[in-house]
């Protein structure tokens, strides 16, 4: 049987490699302003830079808040059918730069504030031909 | 006003011209006194909405005044105020009315506009699904660590808006709510229970600013505005801001901090300060903003808001009443006009004309905005 077609559902968010994918996010040079997505959203008055560079951030960070969703969002949301509750945190990276994502690969009563976890590509939801479309997601580490 | 609700036979319009009717006849005018317009945006349903002012005076009678249209997300109905009150105070005109009206999608409030990679907006519902109540629901579990807040405070903020709500004959929700009810309604966004967040709905309200001189000629008993503030975010605000991806970690800089700017500035320009203030009505979009508010607007110190809601402190007759027509938990949130719904709950105080939820001698009175992507504004009205 063929393996499943595996895309980003958005293209340039994280990188798509098999056992150490990583986010893509951007550095302003001058000031050290790490940023996800890739362009500014929040920048130091006091740096004159204009240009972002992009950078690879960090696989690792510590859970610094979660909360669990226990209603299906609406599009472009794609939900399960029927909906499952999930689990979204707010990942601390040591680049000083805190991105949310989905939880994944821990039950729900289990999320806690402080552990430690890592970016991992896993699928979001799949069309009729069977291809995955595929998001970041944090998943607990030892 | 048009009160607030679901309308599913009516238009942004229908609402818009109902509530300028209402305070024309509120302040003895007619529609060919005002002078100028400042609408907020209806962002819901094609150009017609983002022109809501020239949508509505295509109906009211197209008299050729200056109409703008301002669009501040949450901000929206407070900006359209402040831009009303500039276009007076600068003596352009000396009658201005600010409209806000407003239909809400069912539901989680949705993506606006399509897909686009560069719209973190976009970016947070088809890679995350994070609602709103999702992000409030993050900040709020780092509260109740930070700080010990609990379940039973998180319910008691719904239960003092439920009180006032049930004394406004306006309000939507009437009812009283007890804590046990608003702790056993489902989970939406852990810890974030259905009835510790607000609804969303349609409403509107209109307002009619006048200069000093000339406001004489329609009342003996002008409600002053002592202050309007529009705030951005500073730069290291920690919060998870609303349609966003990342945050800063935790900083100085205090959360919020789009809101404290926009309260800071009606401040200083009013000369009040959160001591002279006697009611706030505050944007309680869920119970976390209630208790966030109260520390960012400076009524109490950080960590001691869930001290002074419980110990009855922000009720009717208590030191800063709050949210006294019941809030968006009794209304809930039609977003271009919930502004001017906060700012016309203030001007009924200040008029005296409440009745069983009447703040006794209230003076002076904050109507404060929340904000998506970091925007907010306030305003201090004064008798």
């Amino acid at each position: 049987m063929d393996a499943k077609k595996k895309v980003a559902a958005v293209d340039g968010l994280f990188t798509m490699d098999p056992t150490e994918p990583q986010l893509i996010g951007g550095k302003c040079d001058s000031c050290g302003s790490y940023f996800f997505p890739k362009f500014y959203q929040s920048h130091k008055p006091t740096c004159p830079n204009r240009e972002v560079r992009e950078v690879l951030l960090s696989r690792r960070g510590k859970l610094d808040s979660y909360t669990i969703q226990y209603f299906p969002p609406p599009p472009p949301f794609v939900s399960p059918k029927p909906f499952v509750p999930y689990g979204l945190g707010l990942v601390a990276l040591p680049e000083g730069i805190n991105i949310i994502g989905i939880m994944t690969g821990i039950e729900l009563e289990d999320l806690k504030r402080g552990m430690d976890v890592e970016m991992v590509v896993d699928k979001l939801y799949e069309d009729e031909d069977g291809t995955e479309f595929m998001g970041w997601k944090f998943r607990p580490v030892d | 006003m048009h009160p607030w609700g679901k309308f599913a036979n009516k238009t942004f319009v229908d609402l818009g011209v109902e509530a300028i009717l209402n305070a024309l006849k509120d302040a003895s005018m007619e529609w060919k006194d005002i002078q100028a317009m400042v609408s907020g945006c209806f962002v819901w349903d094609g150009v017609g909405g983002m022109l809501s002012g020239h949508s509505v005076a295509a109906v009211m009678g197209e008299t050729g005044i200056p109409i703008t249209n301002v669009f501040n997300v949450c901000a929206t109905a407070t900006s359209s105020f402040r831009t009303a009150y500039q276009i007076v105070a600068s003596g352009e005109q000396d009658i201005c009315l600010a409209l806000g009206t407003d239909m809400s999608p069912t539901g989680f409030l949705p993506i606006l506009g399509g897909a686009n990679p560069t719209d973190c907006d976009y970016l947070r519902w088809k890679m995350l699904g994070i609602t709103n109540p999702g992000y409030w629901a993050l900040e709020c579990r780092k509260r109740m660590e930070r700080y010990g807040t609990t379940e039973r405070d998180l319910a008691r903020a719904k239960v003092a808006a439920s009180k006032n709500g049930a004394l406004n004959p306006n309000a939507l929700y009437r009812k009283v709510y007890d804590e046990e009810e608003v702790l056993n309604s489902p989970m939406v966004a852990d810890p974030l229970r259905l009835y510790m967040i607000c609804a969303t709905r349609d409403g509107a309200v209109a307002t009619i600013l006048c200069s000093a001189e000339v406001a004489k000629k329609y009342t003996s008993k002008p409600v002053m505005i002592a202050g309007v503030g529009l705030g951005s975010a500073l730069c290291g605000d920690p919060t998870a801001r609303l349609g966003l991806l990342a945050a800063p970690p935790e900083t100085t800089v205090p959360m919020l901090s789009e809101s404290y700017m926009s309260s800071q500035m009606a401040y200083r320009i009013s000369g009040i300060g959160p001591d002279d203030i006697d009611l706030v009505e505050l944007p309680d979009n869920s119970s976390w903003h209630y208790l966030q508010y109260l520390e960012t607007l400076g009524f109490c110190g950080p960590g001691e808001a869930e001290q002074l809601l419980a110990s009855g402190e922000t009720a009717l007759t208590g030191k800063i009443p709050v949210n006294t027509s019941g809030g968006m938990a009794s209304f809930g949130e039609a977003i271009s006009a919930q502004g001017l719904l906060q700012i016309y709950e203030v001007v009924k105080q200040l008029r005296g004309e409440c009745g069983e939820r009447q703040v006794q001698g209230a003076k002076v009175g904050l109507a404060q905005t929340y904000g998506m992507l970091g925007n907010s504004a306030a305003a201090v009205l004064k008798v």
